[in-house]
């Protein structure tokens, strides 16, 4: 058994010696050495794989990588841990790719090596979630809470013509995305709707069934509800169920955040109006757009403005690159999406 | 353990030599068709991802060898990871003492494992099925599942991130804890006594081994390990969080099974298990680097285990079929 071992451990010395020496590690480093012929790899990481929201995010980034001729790497995590976000980027890194676009799922955790990647030269940008501002050169900003909370009010006016009374599902109470939607939704009620009144604010625990219980509770003590508004993805199925089965189809009026086919069936039901989200395959395509910029020098800290392709110009608001207004999803048009 | 009686043939099909084999043609697979793959920064990075699985396999090892398991170490990871960020944010504890005080809580949760199995012999199975939920939702309870401890100062950081010497800096203290384990399983009576536990529990005690004492070791020592492995965790990333670790049991026990340790306790070796650590890691590697997608691991990993274990079980089982041509046992196994 010990001629065996010894024999293993010397094979391994053989094995892990024959290792090349970083022949062509660096080749995400020397951008500017090589010429322009080269084809660019740009590297988009998802939060998880397996979430269609993320799979039609990769579905416009490999639009954009086909338009440039970028070769494009799309993989994440398909486990809980953690930790694996770090390892993808670490393998990115010796792998030597150009540019990495990141959706963050632990902004701390994943930073290191983001940084760690940034200072080989790897060119940085975030998506849809963001790392420390510190490790990356910038994140492309699928809506602002201000978008968020105006265009949710907008779409509640209009559908109630400005005048009339709507409650709030929320997530949680505590939750500072939720705290701040809520403050602009009533921030634009109050400037823009004055004829329109909040009954109540309450919270589903995002949980879809407290959403059900709790607009039932709500459909009985505010009678002249004309509509419940949710600003959180499991509201919305949540409130339609518990109208629909109140038989208030069409006379209380649902809307809310949420991802279009959760919401398929309520919608050609006529039980929710409208869902409210942005494009995510859009944002996949203006994220490798400015990765590929950024690699290649075309984009730098200070611009004002970016053209991507055929989505033409978008906003940079300091280091944020903004998607723009938020979408609205209604019946003649949910069904193009999928995810 | 009969293989110098057989020589060199018998040599040749024990496991571990089969697992070497694969492990290197997955090496020269990898070299052949990924991208930079075989190159020194890589083969450190391999060495820094698997720090933390292959020192909960390395404890996880002898606790098979008793023909037992540990399946709280990944949530241990977890509650240690959290507690260290507390120590030291929140107690204000300087960094050594920090971890000094992490491995201490690991010795204490893994005594609770050890006090339960070995003294009210509870089966291991059940006893860490409950710590394994327990200590991943005390850490959540402590940090609500929220909190997040991170801006570790760099000079902690530099044991998760930075070389040493040329290698990473965690792998020396996993070296010096290869050393220690493979001392303990193979060169001590200690390691014996765990194979005499494993084999039969009743015998060893009639032997005159205080199987009690032994059993609760092989579980404080998981437990300090698993919180070493925290340490390493949380310099490695850079944030300690309550789901720190998960899935690592399971990682750790299939790197120990591939290893060739048997499950039912008995038989099993340090270098198998660091083997299969090995192979399960340059596949994760080889497939990130050859532009396979991700959940290949899993698969390959599956069929992995599946094949190491049937090529060193299954020339045995032809021999032994041809030797009893005319018995089927089958027939005798039913009762």
């Amino acid at each position: 058994m010990k001629k065996t071992f010894s024999l293993l451990l010397a094979a391994t010395v053989v094995v892990f010696s024959g290792c090349k020496k970083n022949s062509e590690a660096s080749s995400g480093g020397n951008i500017t050495s090589t010429p322009a012929a080269k084809q660019l790899t740009i590297a988009f990481l998802p939060k998880s794989k397996g979430n269609a929201y993320f799979v039609s995010c990769a579905k416009g980034a490999q639009k954009a990588a086909d338009e440039l001729g970028v070769k494009l790497i799309f993989d994440g995590p398909t486990d809980p841990d953690p930790a694996r976000q770090n390892e993808i980027v670490e393998n990115w890194i010796t792998l030597g790719v150009d540019a990495i676009a990141a959706a963050c799922e632990n902004k701390e955790g994943i930073s290191t090596a983001l940084r760690k990647a940034e200072a080989k030269g790897i060119k940085i940008i975030t998506y849809d979630a963001d790392a420390l501002p510190d490790a990356r050169s910038f994140f492309v900003n699928q809506a602002t809470p201000q978008g968020i909370g105006y265009a949710l009010m907008d779409e509640a006016a209009r559908l109630c013509e400005s005048n009339g009374e709507f409650a709030v599902i929320t997530g949680s109470l505590t939750a500072q995305n939720q705290i701040e939607w809520q403050k602009y939704i009533e921030e634009r009620r109050a400037a823009a709707y004055p004829n329109m009144k909040s009954d109540a604010v309450e919270a589903c625990d995002d949980l879809k069934d407290k959403a059900q219980s709790e607009t039932t509770a709500l459909l009985s003590t505010y009678p002249n509800l004309k509509l419940i508004l949710s600003t959180t993805s499991l509201g919305v199925p949540g409130a339609a169920e518990a109208i629909k089965q109140a038989g208030k189809t069409g006379v209380v009026k649902n809307i809310g955040l949420g991802l279009p086919n959760e919401n398929k069936r309520y919608v050609h039901d006529g039980v929710t109006q409208s869902v409210i989200l942005w494009k995510t395959e859009d944002l996949g395509y203006l994220t490798v757009y400015a990765a590929d910029a950024l690699a290649k020098g075309a984009l730098k800290s200070g611009d004002k403005t970016f053209k991507a392709g055929s989505l033409g110009e978008f906003e940079i608001q300091g280091d944020n690159i903004m998607l723009g207004k938020p979408f609205t999803f209604n019946k003649d048009n949910i069904d193009q999406f999928d995810f | 353990m009969d293989t110098d009686k057989h020589g060199f043939k018998n040599n040749l099909l024990r496991h571990e030599t089969i697992l070497f084999v694969v492990l290197a043609a997955e090496w020269i697979f990898f070299d052949a068709i990924g991208r930079n793959f075989g190159t020194y920064d890589n083969t450190c990075d391999i060495l820094r991802h698997s720090c933390e699985i292959g020192l909960l396999a390395l404890a996880m090892t002898p606790v098979i060898l008793t023909g037992g398991i540990d399946l709280s170490v990944g949530s241990l990871l977890g509650l240690c990871a959290i507690l260290f960020g507390k120590f030291w944010r929140d107690a204000g504890m300087p960094i050594p003492l920090a971890a000094a005080c992490t491995i201490g809580i690991g010795a204490l949760a893994g005594g609770l494992n050890a006090t339960l199995i070995a003294w009210l012999r509870l089966p291991p199975l059940i006893v860490t099925l409950g710590t394994y939920s327990l200590f991943r939702g005390l850490a959540e309870a402590i940090t609500q599942g929220v909190d997040t401890f991170t801006n570790f100062p760099n000079s902690f950081l530099f044991l998760g991130q930075e070389r040493w010497l040329g290698v990473p800096a965690q792998a020396l203290v996993f070296i010096a804890a290869v050393i220690f384990f493979w001392l303990l399983v193979h060169r001590t009576t200690f390691g014996r006594s765990f194979r005499a536990i494993g084999f039969s529990p009743e015998g060893a005690h009639y032997a005159g081994i205080p199987v009690r004492r032994r059993v609760a070791m092989v579980y404080v020592l998981a437990g300090i390990v698993s919180a070493i492995a925290a340490i390493i965790y949380t310099a490695r990333l850079g944030q300690a969080k309550a789901d720190a670790g998960t899935g690592y049991e399971l990682f750790a026990i299939t790197a120990v099974v591939l290893g060739g340790t048997s499950i039912f306790g008995g038989v099993g070796s340090i270098h198998g298990t660091l083997l299969g650590v090995a192979a399960i890691a340059v596949l994760h590697s080889g497939i990130a680097h050859a532009l396979m997608p991700g959940e290949m691991a899993g698969m390959l990993t599956g069929v992995l285990l599946i094949l190491a274990l049937a090529g060193s079980i299954l020339p045995k089982t032809i021999s032994s079929l041809r030797a009893r041509k005319s018995t089927p046992r089958l027939a005798k196994q039913i009762p």
